[in-house]
């Protein structure tokens, strides 16, 4: 896989995916200890996952659009959270 | 640098702070422990202060302490013509008790029980040399009581306002003092002033006598060795060290007791000290309405903290 | 883009609070240079005890408003008591949510093991559930010879039994799960000797991150320093010499020691004891695990309230209020070379006079003055070598920031 700099953003906006990112993987994590015994909970999971997840493609979009990032069909973007640089992956 | 020597002639010797005398049994200082204490103390340069049970003491003891230049502290019940500071525990005495006029008076009490005895509060200051109020609940002091606490205090701002302006100015520990300071006039203990206890041998203040007769800071023998002395200096007190609230006591035995630390006082004892402080400062410029007063003296500035530990930790 | 390897700085440096379970003061071995005297199989944290805790944190989120938390296990051995820590996890995760506590974002879960149960079923278990949030380090102090002459399994027998295979048998397969896993080693008096061979065997097993510390105990004998300065140059030079500085590294170099430091400026603790929060298998909190009774050779435990009664906050204040020069001697505060002489709170407070947190153990004076000469050493090479081959302006330009390692 080879790996493109083609952008940065700023500490706010790394914030932001971050957090984004960091929930996404609570809500993985928890959604594999909580059944739909827990009516009430599970429904509001769900809903978060569904949430949070459209969150953070429109974060990627609303970026993406700003920066005027280069994108592939088959590739992907990444963040270093340490950088706030931007990759672009191709497989 | 050591200025003080409190001697405690008996264990039932009065209190004039925050601890409690918790022995009811007598024992008198050892007259050669007496002898070598005053000795010390001319030798060092310390002024010392005798603290006295309640009882008279034996003549060849009032002969020792006759050889000295010093303070006598006595509780109400043995107070004399001579007594300097007189101490009152709680309230159950009267206003016309003789030698209250131009005493240094020391009243220990609760908060509850001080904020129900304004008008004692107020014939006693209209009568004493001077008042030290010591609260011996600091250490329940809640934040919900700050409001009355300052209303109280307020209160005892007109009185001395309405005395100064009949022409006498009172001292009173929780007033007064921050209007006239100029820097940081804590206890000392520890730093400027040690204690000789009954039993021969030296401690911080009594408190730490009291609270455990292990805790020593030398004997008369070997002299005093006060370990991490400089905990007890205000330089080593990160939160006292730029705090303004001069007034404060910083009362070394209540830090140990709250934050296990000598050199850093609890909450309590902070907000206490600023609500005192931020008394003096209104109490002094409504004296200054009436004309000029201590005029080389700058006026106290307005703050919006009650605890200084806040600035350090925001 | 840097041709040397920095030290990974720990995630969410100074954002964090770290709240600590001591789940047992239980473990298979009877490392020599152990601070927890106090060890026992008896000590083990209840379900109820630990639900109780978490219940008062999360209750209380105003007090804690630090914008991560780090979840940290220890013991003795936290993983002999992995069942409980699975069920506090799980419980962790799902009140958090239920909360909508701001820490759901940003949290993990922290283990320092001794490795030898990291194989075990249950461990694995948990780790694949919770793989994303985990931060697990793996103790080995180095070679064979040098683990196992601290390291070894507890019991009275005359034949002591050192843990070097149990542990490094499991290496592979954590650096599989975490690949920028890094070991801690530590050393005391005896093992001086070992230090060179044991860092270049760590990066031979592929563990790219070696933070050592020497103990803060008064253990040192005469000579250690001479004896320390001369491995520590041994290993620079294999360092250099063998490149490994693109791609490993170790905490003893560090371009930040040794310098003096701002009165004003450089007068902040070393320790976040009183910042971080630890609770032990009879409910009680402590400023630091360093502060529990089995931690404490000579003082009294500093215990600052309980899951019942809550945290009283008079005792934080000394913690929170203690900075580098009021706790430190004349000699500290005028050291040319303070930078990076670390201290631990507890320790000073172990080793102390009095009762008090305020006053700093120099047991390591010399053996920090050592490691600056060597460090020096390190630095004056390196950049000599990158100079002659052209990469010291690079390394200049992509400096990276460093921050300070807090305990």
């Amino acid at each position: 896989m080879e790996k493109k700099l083609i952008g940065q953003v700023t500490p706010a906006e790394r914030d932001e995916i971050k957090r984004l990112f960091e929930r996404r993987n609570g809500l993985n994590e928890l959604a594999k200890i909580l059944t739909a015994d827990n009516a009430e909970l599970y429904e509001r999971l769900i809903a978060d996952m569904g949430e949070t997840a459209t969150k953070f493609q429109q974060w990627w979009e609303k970026m993406a659009t700003l920066y005027n990032w280069e994108s592939l069909p088959d590739g992907n973007w990444e963040i270093n959270f340490d950088t706030c640089e931007i990759f672009l992956n191709r497989p | 640098m050591l200025q003080y020597m409190i001697i405690l002639l008996d264990d039932t010797s009065t209190s004039f702070c925050h601890y409690d005398v918790n022995t009811a049994k007598k024992r008198l200082i050892n007259l050669d422990d007496l002898r070598a204490g005053i000795r010390m103390a001319m030798i060092e340069n310390l002024t010392i202060q005798f603290v006295y049970p309640d009882y008279d003491l034996p003549q060849e003891y009032r002969d020792v302490i006759r050889t000295i230049d010093h303070s006598d502290i006595k509780p109400l019940t043995n107070a004399t013509q001579e007594t300097d500071v007189m101490t009152l525990d709680g309230w159950s005495w009267h206003v016309e008790t003789q030698y209250l006029e131009s005493r240094i008076v020391v009243i220990r009490t609760s908060l509850h029980d001080l904020l129900a005895h304004g008008d004692e509060v107020a014939v006693l200051l209209s009568k004493a040399q001077r008042l030290n109020v010591v609260i011996t609940d600091v250490e329940r002091f809640s934040d919900d009581q700050q409001v009355i606490y300052n209303e109280w205090l307020g209160k005892m701002g007109q009185e001395v306002e309405r005395l100064y302006v009949n022409g006498t100015l009172p001292q009173f520990n929780l007033l007064t003092d921050r209007m006239i300071l100029m820097t940081m006039n804590n206890c000392g203990a520890g730093n400027s002033c040690i204690t000789l206890a009954p039993n021969g041998k030296f401690y911080i203040c009594p408190a730490f006598y009291y609270e455990n007769h292990e805790d020593s800071v030398g004997d008369l023998v070997n002299g005093i060795i006060i370990p991490n002395n400089q905990l007890y200096k205000l330089d080593n007190a990160p939160i006292c060290r730029n705090c303004d609230s001069w007034q404060c006591k910083r009362c070394v035995w209540l830090n140990r007791k709250m934050t296990l630390e000598v050199n850093t006082p609890s909450h309590e004892q902070c907000v206490m000290a600023h609500l005192e402080r931020n008394a003096s400062r209104d109490l002094l410029l409504n004296i200054r309405k009436h004309g000029a007063f201590l005029p080389e003296t700058p006026d106290i500035p307005k703050i919006d903290y009650l605890d200084p530990f806040d600035n350090i930790n925001n | 883009m840097y041709p040397i390897k920095q030290e990974s700085v720990e995630w969410q440096s100074g954002k964090a609070k770290n709240i600590t379970f001591i789940v047992t003061k239980d473990c298979q071995l009877a490392c020599k240079y152990c601070y927890l005297v106090g060890k026992n199989d008896k000590e083990r944290m209840s379900w109820g005890t630990a639900k109780e805790a978490i219940d008062y944190i999360l209750g209380h989120e105003t007090d804690f408003p630090e914008e991560s938390v780090v979840w940290e296990f220890i013991g003795g051995e936290p993983f002999l008591e992995i069942e409980l820590i699975d069920r506090i996890c799980d419980y962790l995760k799902v009140e958090m949510f239920r909360h909508g506590h701001h820490w759901f974002d940003s949290y993990r879960f922290s283990f320092s093991t001794n490795g030898i149960n990291y194989h075990s079923e249950k461990v694995q278990q948990f780790i694949e559930k919770n793989h994303t949030h985990l931060s697990i380090g793996i103790t080995i102090d180095g070679t064979h010879a040098k683990h196992d002459l601290n390291r070894i399994y507890k019991g009275n027998g005359p034949i002591e039994k050192g843990s070097y295979n149990d542990v490094v048998r499991n290496i592979p397969l954590w650096l599989e799960q975490f690949p920028g896993g890094g070991t801690k080693v530590t050393i005391s008096s005896p093992d001086i000797p070992y230090i060179c061979e044991s860092v270049l065997h760590l990066y031979s097993l592929g563990i790219h991150e070696v933070n050592i510390n020497c103990v803060f105990e008064d253990v040192w004998k005469d000579g250690d320093d001479r004896l320390y300065e001369n491995q520590l140059i041994q290993l620079a030079d294999a360092i250099i010499d063998g490149e490994y500085y693109k791609d490993y590294a170790c905490s003893f170099f560090s371009e930040i020691i040794g310098k003096p430091l701002d009165p004003k400026l450089h007068n902040e603790n070393w320790c976040g004891a009183g910042k971080m929060l630890a609770v032990d298998a009879s409910g009680n909190f402590y400023p630091c695990t360093r502060f529990a009774a089995y931690s404490l050779r000579e003082k009294h435990p500093i215990i600052i309230g309980n899951v019942y009664d809550g945290i009283d906050k008079n005792k934080l204040r000394p913690f929170l209020t203690l900075d580098r020069l009021t706790q430190s001697p004349r000699k500290c505060i005028e050291c040319e070379i303070a930078s990076g002489c670390a201290w631990c709170q507890g320790e000073n407070y172990d080793a102390a006079d009095t009762s008090t947190i305020y006053q700093r153990s120099t047991a390591i004076c010399l053996m920090h003055k050592a490691r600056v000469r060597a460090n020096n050493y390190y630095w004056n090479k390196l950049y000599r070598k990158l100079e002659l081959e052209g990469e010291r302006e690079q390394f200049e330009n992509n400096r990276p920031k460093l921050n300070d390692i807090i305990c």
